[in-house]
């Protein structure tokens, strides 16, 4: 029998030339990508990790037992309760945003393993399709024993499955990296942008403030999915490599693209955990510290490397490193029955950390609270007044990203518009206005959800809106953790008296 | 027929829809924004709308200062001019 140096390289490398048909005929363009090139200059393509598929499936199976070891000594719905209310709201967003993404992200890499222009890549590119099975199977296993617990858990299924404005958004964003995108494209975007980045922030990112939190089931579920992301996310360098010898300014737009969008998101499911979710005392960095440290550095080295420039927006993007989630967040709040998952106010301790951690802006943010603290003061809390503390106006979104146009500053909000082709648009940033510029056609008939209520297809009235066409309920819409109240303003509230 | 318009308050975190009629003031439609954003925003009555880049005239009403559909305005504080 052959040991598996002996047989591992032809494994991986079995490609043929074809005489019944043409090579551009099985490796459609519009399918395996831009830009067409023969084989001839793909056969060098080698991933830096290389397994078979039996040591392939005896790793996952250790790591799966070891996932359900630490469900077994440790997950059961006694220790989960015992975990802070914010952070199992926070838990909340990740079980409903990225399970069924990591679904698509399936049909992404199986477009790799059948169009992938090398066998290589084509069988690294099946493994990354059952990795993402794993990573679909896994949270929502783990997540549907919580919904005895609390019924917003259930969003674990249903996130995708409505219309839900945030729900409209990540399908857009998901929707178009993974399902929708041709095999170099989503090697790119998803594999070398999302994979080697921003899932960095929230699967390390989040196995940390878990441990921290002392939440060790979502400690090991996904850190035992980051290794997974770490070793298929491989697939995208060796593609950049052959990318940048024949169309150098296509690769910097695929990158320069897929980096705003993976920031638009990412920004928010993470920045939000990290800054307001997760105990004070249990943060071991905010989520700009960690940006820098894990998602900035690497991604320059890296873009150094192969002779890429900074994106255009750098700066742009530097700015909102210390305002974009924030501006979200607090706009959150106070459309928080819009959500499937509760939220809090930071407190006077929280705020200051804030104030230390983003000095650039946090005056502004701390206007925002101030004055929702003083709408709860005055209402007096409780259940019955989560109304009187939330916005009844309709809020507006980006005709790209489809999130609210919260780009910019509160002193100077960076949204514009676009008059084309007897249609308006507004963007919330510059970065989403060129992306949607570069392809007009993929983007222009997508409605956002303004557009949606002013034809009719979606309801105008709030109780309507949240019910019939984000599909939530008066028990799973978002809330105030506390309903208002809060030790420290009541204290407040005390020493007005 | 109302005019839906993006209507963005300095010091709030997002825009705003704001349904304006034709024969209201521009006045009118800057306080119209200023009570849906204060939840985030306490009012602040020194405040101009500003369009196109231009301060506009608060006596004039929607229809004459020529705002349409979708189009976007602000509504700011007077000493940020």
């Amino acid at each position: 029998m052959l040991n598996r140096d002996e047989w591992l390289s032809l494994a991986r490398k079995l490609d043929w030339d074809y005489t019944y048909v043409r090579e551009d005929e099985v490796f459609p363009q519009v399918i395996s990508g831009h830009p067409w090139l023969p084989h001839a200059e793909w056969k060098d393509w080698e991933e830096s990790f290389k397994t078979s598929y039996r040591e392939y499936v005896d790793n996952q199976y250790e790591k799966d037992m070891a996932v359900y070891a630490v469900r077994d000594a440790v997950g059961r719905l006694e220790n989960i309760q015992k975990l802070a209310a914010p952070w199992l709201n926070s838990l909340k967003v990740h079980a409903a945003a990225l399970p069924l993404a990591e679904f698509t992200g399936v049909i992404g890499s199986l477009r790799g393993a059948r169009f992938g222009r090398d066998s290589a890549w084509r069988t690294m590119s099946t493994f990354g399709a059952l990795d993402e099975y794993r990573h679909t199977q896994i949270p929502l296993l783990l997540f549907h024993q919580l919904v005895r617990l609390d019924s917003q858990f259930d969003w674990a299924h249903k996130f995708y499955h409505t219309n839900n404005w945030f729900a409209i958004a990540a399908r857009h964003f998901f929707d178009e990296l993974t399902l929708g995108q041709n095999a170099i494209e989503f090697a790119i975007g998803t594999n070398f942008v999302l994979e080697t980045g921003f899932t960095n922030l929230q699967f390390v990112g989040l196995a940390s403030l878990a441990r921290e939190s002392s939440d060790h089931i979502f400690e090991r579920m996904i850190t035992s999915i980051q290794t997974d992301e770490a070793r298929h996310a491989q697939i995208g360098h060796p593609v950049l490599e052959v990318l940048m010898k024949h169309d150098p300014e296509y690769v910097q737009y695929l990158l320069d693209k897929w980096f705003w969008r993976s920031w638009r998101t990412f920004s928010i499911l993470t920045g939000v955990s990290i800054d307001y979710l997760t105990a004070l005392d249990q943060r071991p960095y905010s989520f700009k510290e960690f940006m820098e440290e894990w998602i900035i550095d690497q991604y320059l080295r890296t873009l150094n490397e192969f002779g890429l420039k900074k994106p255009w927006y750098w700066n742009i993007f530097e700015n909102e490193l210390d305002i974009y989630h924030h501006m979200i967040y607090a706009s959150a709040y106070t459309y928080r029955a819009t959500l499937w998952f509760d939220f809090v106010i930071p407190s006077p301790a929280e705020r200051k950390w804030l104030r230390q951690k983003y000095p650039k802006y946090w005056d502004h943010m701390d206007a925002v609270w101030e004055q929702v603290i003083e709408r709860w003061r005055t209402t007096g809390p409780g259940a019955a007044n989560e109304f009187a503390v939330h916005g009844t106006a309709m809020p507006t979104f980006c005709d790209l990203c489809q999130l609210p146009l919260s780009g910019g500053t509160p002193r100077k909000n960076t949204a514009n518009v676009l008059a084309r082709d007897e249609r308006k648009y507004i963007f919330c940033s510059e970065p989403c206005r060129w992306i949607f510029l570069r392809e007009p056609e993929r983007y222009a008939n997508h409605k956002d959800l303004v557009k949606r209520v002013l034809s009719g297809e979606a309801p105008a009235e709030l109780p309507n809106l949240l019910t019939e066409y984000f599909r939530l309920t008066p028990e799973t819409w978002g809330k105030d953790v506390y309903h208002g109240a809060y030790d420290w303003l009541e204290a407040k509230k005390a020493s007005v008296a | 027929m109302p005019i839906p318009l993006y209507g963005f308050l300095e010091g709030d975190t997002l825009g705003l829809l704001v349904l304006a009629e034709e024969a209201q003031t521009i006045l009118e439609l800057a306080r119209k924004l200023q009570d849906a954003a204060n939840i985030r925003v306490a009012r602040n009555d020194d405040v101009e709308l500003l369009y196109n880049g231009k301060t506009i005239d608060p006596g004039l009403t929607v229809a004459q200062a020529g705002l349409q559909a979708l189009d976007r305005f602000d509504v700011i504080w007077r000493h940020s001019i």
